[in-house]
C-alpha cells in the first residue's frame, strides 16, 4: 500500500497553476514524476501523488523543478480560466482507474511520436551533412582541376613562345647563310671571269690555288670551323678486342629463365639423400670406417664396373644401398651391373628406382636420366618388350634431341618393331 | 597537404599521336621542337617518321620507309650543322642517315649477327671532348664501338670468350668523355651483369650483377669525369652507383630503390640537371626522381682504402599514362622539362614536366 503524500499547496493565474509538493529527504529524479494533460503523478515508492487535474494542462511545457525537498511544478493550463480546484472533486473509483490508464497509453504514444520526430530529422541532418561534404569536396576538386589547367596553359604559351624563338633563330642562320653563299657565287664569277682572261697555263695553276685559298677565307663559317676540328680530332682508334665472362651461377640460367622452385627442391633432396643414413647400423658394426661411407662404396663399384668385375660391383652397390638408400646414382650404376649380368629385370627395376629418386626433371640431373632411361630402354629390348623399349628411348631421345646415338638405336627399334608387326 | 602536392613537378600532357606500327625508340631532334620516331610496321619492315611539334598537336613532317625493322637510334655521334641520325636494326645493321636524303645510308655496317637492342653515340652536338662513336649493344652477346669515319669494322670490340655461353647484351651507354682520351662504355646483359669497360686503357674495369635482367644504364653526363650511373633492372629495381670512388675490391658504391612491381625499362636524366631523373615502366608509369648526394662522396674503409659512399633517392612524382609498357623515353635537350616517350600502346606523347627550377 502506497504511501500517499497530501501536504500540497498550490495557487493558480489565469494561465497558470503553480503547485509545490514537499517530498522531505527523498531523492527524486523525473523519473519518478509522470505528467500527462489531465493527470500528475509523482511517484517515489513507497510514497504517492497524484492528482486528475481540473482540466488539461500543456504538459509538454510544464516544467517541474526538483530542489530542497520540495518538487515545484509550474502547469501551464491549456484553457484560460480559473479552476475551482486543483482535481476533480467527485471522481470514482472507475472513473480514476480509466483516466489513468489512458493518461499512461497517451504517454506511450506522445514517447513514440517523439522518437519518430527524432529520427526524422536525424535524417534530415545527416542527409544535410552529406550534402555540405560533397559540395567542399567538389570545390576542392574543380580547384586542383582549374590549377592544373591553368598550368597546362601556362606551359603550353611557354611551349609555342620557345618554338617561335628557335624558328625564328633558324630563319636568321638561313637568312646568314644564303648572304653567304650568294657572297661565294659571286666571287666564282669573279674568278672565272679572270680565269678566262688568262692565257698560260702556270698562271692557272697559281689561280686555282688563289680560288682555294680565298674560299678558305670568304667560305660559310660553319664549314671553316668545322675543317679545323676536325684536324683536331684524334684518329680513328685502332681496332682491338676485350674478352669477357659473363657470371656463372649453379644454374646457368637468368633469374628470368630459371625454375628457381624445382632447382631448389632438387638440390635439398641431394643434401637431405647425403644425410640419409640407415637405421640398421647394428649388422655393419664390424665394417671399415670408409665402407660405411656410400660415396666411397659408389666410388669402389664403379672402379669395380670399369674392370669388369660386375658381381663386386653389384656388392659394393647393394652396401651402399643398405646405408643410404635415396641416392639415385647408387640405382643407376648397379643398373649397369645389372644389365652386364644380363640380369634384365633387376636392371629395370633399378633404373626405375633411380627415375624415381631423379625428380624434379632439372637440367642439373638431365644425363642422370638419359642414362636410366637408354639402360631400361635396353633392358626392355633383350626382354622384346620392344614397344617399352622404344617408348624409354623416346624420352631420352627428348630430354638430348641431339644425340646421335640414342636416335640411331630408336631407329633400329623402330624397324624391329615394323619388321615383327609384318612378320605376324 | 594537397598544397604541397600541387608544389611538387607536374607532368602535363601536352600532345599525343597514334601510330600504326610498333613504336620502339623516340629522339628529339636537337635544337628544333621536331621529334623523330622508328619502329616496325606490321609488314614486317622498319618505319622512321619526323614529327613537329605545333600548337598542341604532333604534325607528320616525312616517313621513311627501311628494309628492317628499327630497334633504336641516336643522335649522339653527329654534329649540330649535320644532324645525322644513326640506327640499329633487327638484323644487326648500323646505319647512319642524313634525314634530308635518306634513300642511302651515310655509313653502314652489318654490325651484329642479331638484333642490336641498344645504341648511344658520344662526341657529337656540341658536347665533350674527343672523336664522334657509336656503341651499339646487340642478342649476340657483343658490344662493339664504331668510328664512321672507319668502314666495317669496329673501333673496339667486346665479346665473350672461346666457348663461353652467350648473354644478351640489352643497353650500353658512354660515359667519362670530358677529354680526347678518356672514354668508357657501360653494357647491361639480360644475366644482371653490368660491365664497364675502359676505352682508353682497352680494358675491363669493373663489373657486377644485379641479378635480374638490365633493362637500361645510363649515366647522368656522359661528357664529365663520370659522376652517377643509373642501372634500371626487371622487377621493378633500379641501382643508382656513385662512379667518383672506386674502391679495389667493393667497386662502386649504390643504393637501390624498388619503384613498382614490373620492368623498369629505361631511365633518362634531365639536360639541364644531371640530378633529376626519370624511369619509365611496364605498367605504363613515369617516375621522377631526384638524387641527394650524402654528406661525404668517400670514406676509408678498415683498411685506409678509399670507397664511395651512395646518396638517397627521393619519389618527386609518379603518373600513369598507359596500360602498356612504356619503352622509350627522351629529354628535350633545347627546353628544360620537354619530354617524349613512345608506348607499346602505339602512342607517342609529349609531356611537359613543370617546376623543375624549383627542385
Amino acid at each position: 500500500m502506497p504511501v500517499w503524500l497530501r501536504e500540497h499547496r498550490w495557487r493558480q493565474t489565469a494561465s497558470a497553476v503553480y503547485l509545490s509538493l514537499p517530498v522531505r529527504g527523498l531523492r527524486v529524479t523525473p523519473a519518478n514524476i509522470f505528467c500527462t494533460d489531465r493527470y500528475l503523478k509523482v511517484s517515489i515508492p513507497p510514497f504517492l501523488f497524484e492528482a486528475i487535474l481540473y482540466a488539461p494542462i500543456d504538459d509538454t511545457n510544464s516544467t517541474a523543478k526538483i530542489g530542497n525537498g520540495i518538487i515545484f511544478f509550474t502547469l501551464y493550463k491549456k484553457e484560460e480560466a480559473m479552476w475551482d480546484s486543483l482535481t476533480l472533486a467527485n471522481a470514482n473509483k472507475e472513473k480514476l482507474q480509466y483516466l489513468r490508464e489512458n493518461a499512461v497509453l497517451k504517454a506511450h504514444e506522445k514517447a513514440k511520436e517523439e522518437t519518430e520526430a527524432k529520427k526524422v530529422t536525424k535524417q534530415e541532418h545527416k542527409k544535410y551533412a552529406l550534402e555540405a561534404t560533397m559540395k567542399l569536396e567538389e570545390a576542392e576538386r574543380k580547384r586542383i582541376e582549374d590549377l592544373k589547367e591553368k598550368e597546362r596553359q601556362k606551359v603550353t604559351k611557354e611551349l609555342e613562345l620557345w618554338k617561335k624563338q628557335q624558328e625564328d633563330s633558324e630563319k636568321q642562320k638561313r637568312v646568314q647563310k644564303e648572304g653567304e653563299l650568294h657572297q661565294e657565287v659571286e666571287q666564282l664569277k669573279e674568278r672565272k671571269k679572270e680565269k678566262m682572261n688568262k692565257t698560260s697555263v702556270p698562271n692557272e695553276g697559281a689561280s686555282k690555288t688563289r680560288l682555294k685559298a680565298t674560299k678558305g677565307c670568304h667560305g660559310s663559317y660553319s664549314m671553316f670551323s668545322e675543317n679545323l676540328k676536325e684536324e683536331q680530332l684524334p684518329a680513328p682508334r685502332s681496332a682491338t678486342t676485350i674478352k669477357i665472362n659473363f657470371t656463372s651461377r649453379v644454374f646457368p640460367t637468368a633469374l628470368r629463365e630459371s625454375r628457381v622452385a624445382e632447382e631448389e627442391e632438387w638440390l635439398r633432396k641431394q643434401a637431405e639423400a647425403r644425410r640419409t643414413v640407415s637405421a640398421d647400423l647394428s649388422e655393419l658394426e664390424d665394417l671399415k670406417e670408409e665402407e660405411k661411407n656410400p660415396e666411397w662404396l659408389k666410388d669402389k663399384g664403379n672402379k669395380m664396373f670399369a674392370t669388369g668385375n660386375y658381381l663386386a660391383a653389384v656388392n659394393a652397390y647393394n652396401l651402399a644401398v643398405r646405408l643410404n638408400n635415396k641416392l639415385p646414382l647408387l640405382y643407376l650404376n648397379r643398373a649397369a651391373c645389372h644389365l652386364k649380368l644380363r640380369n634384365l629385370h633387376k636392371a629395370i627395376e633399378d633404373s626405375s628406382k633411380a627415375l624415381e629418386l631423379l625428380t624434379p626433371p632439372v637440367r642439373d640431373n638431365e644425363n642422370a636420366r638419359i642414362k636410366a632411361y637408354v639402360r631400361r630402354g635396353t633392358a626392355f629390348c633383350q626382354l622384346e618388350l620392344y614397344t617399352e623399349g622404344l617408348q624409354d628411348y623416346e624420352a631420352a631421345l627428348k630430354i638430348d634431341p641431339k644425340n646421335k646415338t640414342i636416335e640411331k638405336d630408336a631407329e633400329n627399334i623402330r624397324h624391329l618393331i615394323q619388321g615383327t608387326t609384318q612378320d605376324s | 597537404a594537397m598544397a604541397a602536392g600541387l608544389e611538387r613537378p607536374q607532368v602535363v600532357s601536352h600532345a599525343q599521336q597514334a601510330l600504326s606500327y610498333t613504336l620502339f625508340d623516340c629522339k628529339w631532334v636537337p635544337r628544333s621542337a621536331r621529334l623523330l620516331c622508328l619502329g616496325s610496321a606490321a609488314r614486317g619492315s622498319g618505319l622512321l617518321q619526323l614529327y613537329e611539334l605545333r600548337g598542341g598537336r604532333l604534325v607528320l613532317l616525312r616517313e621513311i620507309e627501311k628494309a628492317k625493322p628499327l630497334k633504336c637510334g641516336t643522335f649522339g655521334a653527329t654534329s649540330l650543322q649535320q644532324r645525322y641520325f644513326a640506327t640499329g636494326d633487327f638484323g644487326g645493321n648500323l646505319n647512319i642517315w642524313n634525314l634530308e636524303a635518306p634513300e642511302i645510308p651515310v655509313y653502314s655496317v652489318k654490325g651484329h649477327k642479331e638484333i642490336i637492342n641498344s645504341i648511344d653515340g658520344v662526341g657529337g652536338l656540341g658536347i665533350g671532348e674527343g672523336a664522334p662513336e657509336i656503341v651499339t649493344g646487340s642478342r649476340d652477346g657483343t658490344v662493339k664501338v664504331w668510328d664512321p669515319r672507319q668502314k666495317d669494322t669496329p673501333v673496339a670490340n667486346m665479346e665473350p670468350v672461346q666457348g663461353e655461353s652467350k648473354r644478351d647484351c640489352w643497353t650500353v651507354a658512354f660515359g667519362n668523355a670530358y677529354n680526347q682520351e678518356e672514354r668508357v662504355v657501360c653494357a647491361g646483359y639480360d644475366n644482371g651483369d653490368i660491365k664497364l669497360f675502359d676505352l682508353k686503357t682497352m680494358s675491363l674495369r669493373w663489373e657486377t650483377n644485379i641479378k635480374n635482367g638490365v633493362c637500361s644504364v645510363e649515366f647522368d653526363r656522359k661528357d664529365v669525369n663520370m659522376n652517377k650511373l643509373v642501372a634500371t633492372s626487371l622487377e621493378g629495381k633500379f641501382h643508382v652507383f656513385d662512379m667518383r670512388t672506386q674502391h679495389p675490391t667493393k667497386g662502386f658504391a649504390s643504393v637501390s630503390e624498388k619503384a613498382q612491381k614490373s620492368t623498369i625499362w629505361q631511365v633518362r636524366h634531365l639536360p639541364q640537371n644531371r640530378d633529376i631523373f626519370m624511369t619509365s615502366g611496364g605498367a605504363g608509369s613515369l617516375h621522377l626522381w631526384k638524387y641527394e648526394y650524402p654528406a661525404q662522396r668517400s670514406k676509408k674503409d678498415s683498411e685506409g682504402a678509399e670507397m664511395g659512399v651512395a646518396g638517397s633517392v627521393s619519389l618527386l612524382q609518379n603518373v600513369t599514362l598507359s596500360t602498356q609498357p612504356i619503352s622509350s623515353l627522351d629529354w628535350s635537350p633545347d627546353k628544360k622539362g620537354l619530354c617524349v616517350c613512345g608506348a607499346f600502346d602505339q602512342t607517342v606523347r609529349v609531356l611537359i614536366v613543370t617546376k623543375l627550377n624549383k627542385v
